[in-house]
């Protein structure tokens, strides 16, 4: 390991790291642009600079190999000229509308103009014009006056999804990040990051266009369910202090976007579009009531009626959910122990037009915790041992139509399905957004999330509904 | 004639590029000799000889050959800089049309020293005529067992390839040119890596120059000593000098190294348009800085007595330009250039060159303010090493250059809102 | 473009094998010189041929000056403006041409013989001022010397 001088103090540096690499590891800042970790080296920006001691000129830091010795400057009076040229440079040509950009609150160049320059754009000529609301995709517009060329989107389509869906066309200063014209970024099921790895306000997702400033939400760490990956995200919703009291307020329940969380044991930086979707999963209608074929009771006659039905059941069966967490499987284990013979169920299955599976992130298996649910039930696929007498159903995905002739079932979702009301017994139950838990993800690795909202009453957690019936289930036997 | 001559040592005619005239006057006669060397040798020979790039950054050539390793098992390439787009250059050209098989033995050669099994030639799109002539003069070296499999029977292998270009001024950068042979988008790459480390296909790539690669059959011919004797022994060699402007005989010239600058303007180039006096020269292609006839008095043309003025070689496109010359006209020209050739790719040149252009273009329609001009050469600065390749300097170059010696001109533009030369860019009238 | 790839397969031979990559100038410019421009169907045949992405050909076409998707006039005059062109009066040659065919640079006119371009240096300094017409070079270009040019051009 080489050792470098940052601003004096010497670092043990990584000798295939850059000094950009060197400096981040070891708590040195220094601001960029096109630099992105899990891309290559494009070195276009020119904010990164930093001066050798002695040397008379800057250099830039993503491009520059650490060696032995190496003595930098991260924050020089000529740095810091540097930086604020830059600055000049680069807003040059922005609009500098941040009253009314979706990224303000968290963008760069926001951030660095205000540390970094801070002044007037010294120019008094007028800016290039650009095409605005571009439409990318049908998911992303690109705005080319913010744009500011560091090709991080496109190298993203080369380098990580493969599409190579984005490129830069005409040059100069009339350049332009352009979408390939056979359609293909609209195939690419992970455009969206683009929208993330863009450093200003260029690429912004079209369904959370102008919906929320960003420091209005807040972002709660969670787990996508949407495969057996359980790509670590964060889901973004509205802040205590600043909920909406005279508009909708559902609003303040509402899942506003997601975002990564970056996992390298698991998804690093990115998530695939069904990722950025969870909305469309989880504010599906709710199931708001507790039923006995159909008709609305309280929980407390619900849980009585099911009770009798696995007392007086011989020969019950449960479907487990693969979408329950690991906490709410063990409670099912607990409650019912081997009282009741468990299949892991697929909630969910791929759906038409959906990416099956790659060699990136997406996996064929869509369900978040089958690795969790196949460790305590086994994976043996579903048959109804003869004279089957009561279903237990925990989630979505089965076809009632399958049950054995005469089987009476109880049935958890949180949905409304048109099984809720056949079901002899039917207990709304909470979303993953409205508790915390974890899920175990095809390779063994356990992601934690948290709740977001609260479940409205009487919809209960699945782990409470069980400690109930197994509790009295119990005491009967 | 501006010295000796190791290039342009033959008349002109209607054949002379065909390849049994360079047989008669010589040619073709360094192959065997380095075929029958080790390959080092040949690199040996041509870093001994001193040789200087003649595109534009005058790098010895032996040190950046040096570099490639052989026998790495890896493949190696040779790309010869035919992309000559630097405003007031057209030597390239005369090689092209006139010498071509100078070109092509020099690049056999230059691949065995280096184990290049396939080299090309990056030639700028809007050359027709040299394309055509250097195509053809590859054509005949095929048929002669000059290039291909089993080169003069020495079991040595070796294709040249033209790629041409289309337009883009930065292409004629070494690491934009390789991007627009790999197919790309001329984008220029940032170093490191070296090119001679990762180059072409991230595999070790020479870039050399057209004039550059065009001493090396000569050199391997009459040896390094007779190479050595001819111009100064820090700068050995002749530079094809494209003259053009206000110059009473513009053409490509061979000027010796160390030959006075003023005689070659004078006497072997007959003087300034009209009998006018000389005003200035740009002595390298718009990218040097701009000498004044005073300054230009007491200076011989070669690297050292070009940088002890401020300026540089460059590539040997020489600009003279008379008295009566508006510079602020002449410096809108050059950075509308600049601004139309940036690629586009890095911050300070992408909007640092619109920047200029907008400038210098509100200067003459008679917006100009006085601050303008301490900006302009800010932006310059701030272009200064700072950007991927070295475009961003060069129109930093000319326009400090040009507003150090004439600023005079361009605060009487801004206060008057007029030119004091009537923006006049022609020496006489003409047309 | 099919037409054209037993000509490109001939290139191939002399090129690095798995490099084909070094093919598309080549490719691009003979298909230009074939049909005028290069249509949307020659970037699909192209893509399939080379095997490269479709973004890297349409960001070659928009990059280069000399590419065009789109037909141009039948002459295409090109007239440098650059440095020792515009100092041997360049300007007034551009500006006659365009009165004299009665569009600005970058236009056709409408009978579709003429495109007029303004281009930078094509290494005519010493031969100033130049117009390209089409492929070919016309140097030392005077007022005089262009109205003969274009009397010449059918």
């Amino acid at each position: 390991m080489p050792e470098i001088f940052i601003n004096g103090q010497s670092v043990q540096a990584e000798a295939s790291h850059t000094v950009l690499q060197a400096a981040l590891a070891n708590g040195f800042f220094i601001p960029y642009f096109c630099w992105h970790k899990s891309l290559s080296i494009a070195g276009n920006c020119r904010i990164c600079v930093v001066q050798q001691e002695g040397k008379n000129w800057v250099e830039i830091a993503c491009n520059m190999p650490v060696s032995e010795g190496l003595r930098v400057l991260t924050d020089s009076d000529l740095v810091r000229e540097h930086r604020k040229a830059t600055l000049q440079f680069i807003t040059l040509n922005h609009p500098v509308d941040c009253g009314i950009c979706d990224k303000a609150g968290e963008c760069t160049l926001q951030d660095y103009h205000f540390e970094y320059n801070g002044e007037r754009s010294i120019s008094i000529d007028a800016k290039v014009q650009s095409t605005k609301y571009v439409e990318l995709s049908k998911r992303i517009v690109l705005d080319n006056e913010r744009c500011i060329l560091c090709s991080r989107c496109v190298r993203f389509t080369r380098e990580i999804s493969k599409s190579n869906a984005l490129g830069i066309k005409e040059r100069g200063d009339t350049s332009l990040v352009r979408a390939a014209e056979d359609g293909s970024f609209d195939r690419d099921p992970y455009s969206d990051n683009v929208v993330d790895l863009c450093p200003v306000g260029a690429l912004l997702s079209r369904p959370f266009l102008h919906q929320a400033r960003v420091w209005y939400l807040k972002p709660t760490p969670s787990v996508c369910p949407g495969c057996a990956r359980g790509c670590a995200v964060d889901l973004w919703h509205r802040k205590l202090e600043w909920r909406l009291r005279a508009l909708d307020a559902r609003q303040n329940e509402a899942i506003a976007r997601v975002t990564p969380r970056d996992n390298p044991a698991v998804n690093g930086p990115w998530i695939c579009n069904k990722g950025r979707d969870l909305a469309a999963i989880f504010e599906r209608a709710r199931a708001a009531d507790p039923m006995l074929k159909g008709k609305p009771v309280t929980l407390q006659v619900a849980a009585a009626a099911a009770v009798r039905l696995l007392r007086d059941a011989k020969h019950p069966v449960a479907l487990v959910s693969s979408w329950g967490s690991n906490e709410q499987l063990a409670a099912f284990k607990a409650a019912f122990g081997d009282g009741v013979t468990a299949f892991v169920k697929p909630d969910h299955v791929p759906q038409p037009g959906e990416t099956l599976a790659d060699e990136i992130l997406i996996r064929a298996d869509k369900n978040p915790n089958t690795a969790g649910a196949q460790a305590l039930f086994g994976s043996a696929p579903l048959r109804f041992p003869d004279g089957t007498d009561l279903v237990l159903v925990w989630g979505e995905g089965f076809n009632f139509a399958d049950l054995p002739r005469g089987a009476k079932v109880i049935f958890l979702d949180a949905f409304v399905h048109p099984e809720n009301g056949y079901a002899d017994v039917f207990f709304p139950i909470s979303v993953q957004t409205e508790r915390s838990g974890s899920y175990t993800n095809f390779e063994g690795i356990v992601s934690r999330f948290e709740r977001c909202f609260k479940a409205r009453e009487p919809v209960a957690d699945a782990e409470t509904i069980f400690a109930a019936l197994g509790a009295t289930a119990e005491v009967a036997a | 004639m501006p010295g000796r001559q190791l290039i342009m040592n033959f008349p002109v005619t209607a054949t002379s590029h065909a390849l049994a005239d360079y047989r008669a006057r010589g040619g073709y006669q360094a192959l065997p000799k380095a075929l029958a060397m080790p390959p080092q040798d040949v690199t040996k020979e041509v870093t001994a000889s001193g040789l200087l790039g003649h595109g534009g950054a005058a790098f010895p050539v032996g040190r950046k050959w040096q570099v490639i390793k052989l026998n790495d098992n890896q493949p190696h390439f040779l790309c010869a800089n035919a992309d000559e787009g630097e405003p007031g250059t057209f030597k390239d050209r005369w090689i092209l049309e006139h010498a071509p098989h100078l070109l092509v033995e020099s690049m056999v050669i230059t691949s065995y020293a280096l184990q290049v099994r396939h080299a090309f030639v990056y030639i700028r799109g809007e050359f027709d005529l040299p394309y055509r002539r250097l195509a053809g003069a590859i054509e005949e070296a095929y048929a002669e067992g000059l290039l291909g499999e089993n080169i003069l029977g020495t079991g040595f292998a070796c294709d040249i390839n033209v790629i041409r270009g289309a337009g883009s001024y930065v292409c004629g950068e070494a690491s934009g040119l390789l991007a627009s042979v790999e197919g790309k988008r001329g984008y220029p790459r940032n170093r490191p890596p070296r090119l001679t480390v990762k180059g072409l296909f991230q595999r070790p790539t020479v870039v050399n120059n057209v004039e550059t690669l065009s001493n090396v059959a000569g050199i391997i011919t009459h040896g390094v000593e007779a190479f050595r004797q001819v111009g100064l022994p820090k700068c050995p060699g002749t530079q094809l000098v494209s003259i053009s402007g206000h110059i009473e005989k513009p053409g490509v010239y061979e000027v010796e190294y160390g030959y006075p600058l003023q005689k070659f303007l004078y006497d072997d180039c007959g003087g300034i348009l009209g009998g006018k006096k000389l005003k200035c020269i740009i002595p390298g292609g718009i990218s040097t800085k701009v000498l004044t006839a005073a300054e230009c008095e007491p200076l011989t043309y070669d690297k050292e007595s070009l940088e002890s003025a401020g300026s540089s070689l460059g590539s040997g496109g020489m600009i003279v330009i008379a008295e009566g010359t508006c510079m602020v006209r002449l410096l809108q020209v050059m950075l509308r250039f600049y601004h139309h050739e940036s690629c586009g790719q890095c911050t300070p040149c992408r909007e640092g060159m619109g920047w200029l252009h907008r400038i210098i273009d509100r200067i003459v329609g008679g917006q100009g303010r006085p601050e303008d001009l301490d900006r302009m050469i800010a932006i310059s600065k701030l272009n200064d090493g700072t950007t991927i390749c070295g475009m961003g300097d060069a129109a930093g170059y000319a326009t400090v250059g040009i507003l150090a010696k004439y600023r005079d001109e361009f605060e009487y533009w801004i206060e008057h809102k007029r030119s004091r030369l009537d923006g006049n860019l022609e020496a006489i009238a003409h047309a | 473009m099919k037409h054209l790839i037993p000509e490109f397969e001939k290139w191939k031979r002399r090129f690095p094998a798995g490099y084909e990559s070094s093919l598309v100038m080549p490719c691009v410019r003979r298909i230009q010189e074939d049909r005028g421009y290069v249509a949307d169907s020659d970037i699909d045949g192209l893509v399939e041929y080379l095997g490269v992405s479709r973004m890297q050909i349409e960001e070659v076409l928009s990059f280069y000056t000399q590419f065009r998707r789109k037909p141009i006039g039948r002459w295409h005059v090109q007239c440098c403006r650059n440095v020792s062109c515009s100092m041997l009066s360049a300007e007034k040659l551009i500006d006659h041409l365009a009165k004299k065919l009665g569009v600005a640079p970058g236009q056709t006119t409408a009978d579709g013989r003429f495109t007029l371009s303004t281009v930078e240096c094509l290494g005519s300094c010493g031969t100033a001022p130049v117009v390209v017409v089409n492929d070919t070079y016309h140097e030392n270009m005077s007022v005089a010397k262009v109205d003969v040019l274009l009397e010449g051009l059918k």
